[in-house]
């Protein structure tokens, strides 16, 4: 037990500390003053600058509607696989596979699939009576689509969730609820979605801690632009870093993630979640 | 009036399968579109007319295999996530195989804790982990990837195999005790072969998201130690995207996770919420 607890103590507890000490010193590594105690002056900076709150707010819609569009669409998906059909098995295995696929390969592939002169998309939407969209570049629409990519690779996971717990409700529920004469969506609404609350409550949790951190994806598809459209914490975090080198600014910039993170995360978990349900 | 019932249940059964068809092709498409590309010649790629079905070609994967690095970067992908998984595997299974059998203070506030752990982003660690592996001289080695591997691995294997671990009925632990079997030897012997599924599954999802990942191999590893993920964004220059090449890339990188995914099927929504859904 013990080597493994040091090394995940190691591994956690250091770099976040570390981070933290980091975010209250100015130092930039292209900087030959080197590291010079800098208090709150990294923070001051952040949260008074506009690109500070507009990466939140891109990073905040991306989450937000990615993962409301995913419950929506899993949850719908698992109504239809629900009760059996022919074939459902292997559609079943089919539908899970975009979630296994590395986002490195989503993003270049939707990159292939979105180009404006010959992907297969726009070859579709002119044939549609549309003229090309430059899903990616084009300002307005770029957010949207990484949002889709999102959608298209992570709603499998929220349906199999929601799968496995309706296929865990006691059938006499609905059954009786049948015999009473409720209707289907009445049967959904006051008998199914109840008890599905703390699966829900799992699977956009976990949308959620991994929404968040989307970085791969921008990497290989808009890079943070068009302008500054798809700018996400995530990514300016990394600019500041590995771009400009300012250490302090960006460990003070990734604790304001942290921070956004968890209390967004605990703040649902508690809305949704009793008591009854953490033992 | 059950004939009726009978035949209409029928149909209904027949429009779902039709609806999901269609869904499922919309969710396969994409990748479906990746093969059907890594197996076409360039000029069948891009032509201005879609063509679902050209000759099909080996060249781009043949080209992917025998030009430039991408070969090694496979290669060394298989070593990193494979290793990182044994250790994961070791490591979570010295922690979760306790948390599962012995009664210990504050307990649910250990497996909680490293629960816990799987909230903060990597992008938050990585500066302090990427100025830690250089003062050690380990950025550019693969040894980097292997140690933050296991580390991301660590919190799933722990909260998975305390799950299948506590699957094991206690009285066949038991049992061998009394026939004079030691705690290692039952462990091994009994309690591993009985939740061997479930570490297998495991070991794959852990592997899955070794393999997949890409922020710090892109940051921690140098020309001759690029995993999979990374040797993709080789293909991609300022002047020139090589969009066959990356396909057939592309597919390489996915095929191994895929048929892992298969298998491990019945484990992987567990896997996935860490335990939570069963």
């Amino acid at each position: 037990m013990l080597p493994g607890l040091l090394f995940l103590v190691g591994f956690a507890i250091y770099p976040t500390v570390y981070s933290l000490i980091t975010s209250f010193y100015r130092w930039n590594l292209n900087n030959p003053l080197g590291k010079q105690w800098g208090g709150w002056h990294n923070y001051d900076i952040l949260l008074k600058d506009p690109a500070f709150w507009h990466s939140v707010w891109v990073t905040v819609r991306y989450v937000a509607l990615s993962v409301v569009i995913q419950l929506g669409l899993g949850l719908g998906l698992a109504l239809l696989f629900f009760r059996r059909f022919p074939g459902d098995r292997i559609l079943r295995a089919m539908l899970m596979l975009p979630m296994v696929v590395a986002p490195v390969v989503v993003g270049l592939l939707w990159r292939f699939m979105l180009n404006a002169q010959f992907g297969i998309v726009n070859y579709v939407v002119e044939q549609l009576g549309f003229t090309r969209i430059d899903f990616l570049g084009e300002p307005g629409w770029a957010l949207p689509t990484l949002i889709l990519i999102d959608v298209w690779q992570w709603t499998p996971f929220v349906f199999l969730i929601m799968l496995a717990a309706l296929q865990g409700i006691p059938e006499d529920i609905l059954e009786a609820a049948r015999v009473d004469g409720a209707k289907p969506w009445r049967i959904f609404w006051d008998h199914i979605l109840p008890l599905l609350r703390y699966p829900i409550a799992v699977a956009v949790a976990l949308r959620l801690i991994d929404a968040f951190r989307v970085y791969d994806l921008i990497y290989m598809t808009t890079r943070g632009g068009p302008l500054d459209e798809t700018e996400t914490l995530s990514w300016q975090i990394y600019d500041a870093g590995f771009r400009s080198f300012d250490i302090g600014y960006a460990a003070a910039f990734s604790w304001l993630m942290l921070i956004l993170v968890v209390v967004v995360t605990t703040v649902f978990l508690r809305l949704m979640l009793r008591k009854e349900d953490l033992s | 009036m059950t004939g009726a019932r009978r035949r209409r249940r029928r149909r209904m059964a027949t429009v779902r399968a039709v609806v999901a068809l269609v869904l499922t092709l919309l969710f396969m498409g994409p990748i479906l579109w990746m093969i059907s590309t890594a197996l076409k010649v360039g000029t069948d790629a891009f032509s201005a007319t879609p063509k679902i079905f050209a000759s099909p070609t080996m060249d781009n994967f043949v080209h992917v295999f025998t030009e430039g690095s991408f070969a090694r970067a496979l290669g060394t992908s298989l070593f990193t996530a494979g290793l990182s998984t044994i250790a994961a595997l070791l490591l979570g299974a010295g922690i979760a195989y306790p948390l599962a059998r012995y009664k210990i203070r504050g307990q649910q506030h250990l497996s909680f804790w490293i629960l816990s752990l799987r909230i903060i982003p990597p992008i938050v660690v990585i500066i302090p982990l990427f100025l830690m592996l250089r003062t050690i001289g380990l950025t550019g080695s693969v040894w980097s990837l292997v140690v933050i591997y296991t580390y991301m691995n660590l919190p799933l294997t722990v909260w998975l195999l305390r799950g299948f671990f506590a699957d094991v009925p206690k009285e066949v632990e038991e049992a061998s005790f009394v026939d004079g079997a030691g705690r290692l030897r039952s462990f091994f012997g009994i309690t591993v072969p009985l939740a061997l599924p479930g570490i297998v599954a495991t070991a794959l999802l852990a592997f899955i998201f070794a393999w997949n990942e890409f922020l710090f191999a892109n940051i921690l590893t140098g020309a001759n130690t690029r995993t999979a993920p990374v040797g993709l964004t080789e293909y991609v220059t300022p002047v020139n995207v090589e969009w066959s090449n990356i396909m057939a890339a592309g597919t390489l990188v996915v095929l191994p996770v895929w048929i892992g995914a298969l298998l491990a099927q019945r484990y992987l929504v567990r896997g996935l919420t860490l335990g939570a859904v069963k």
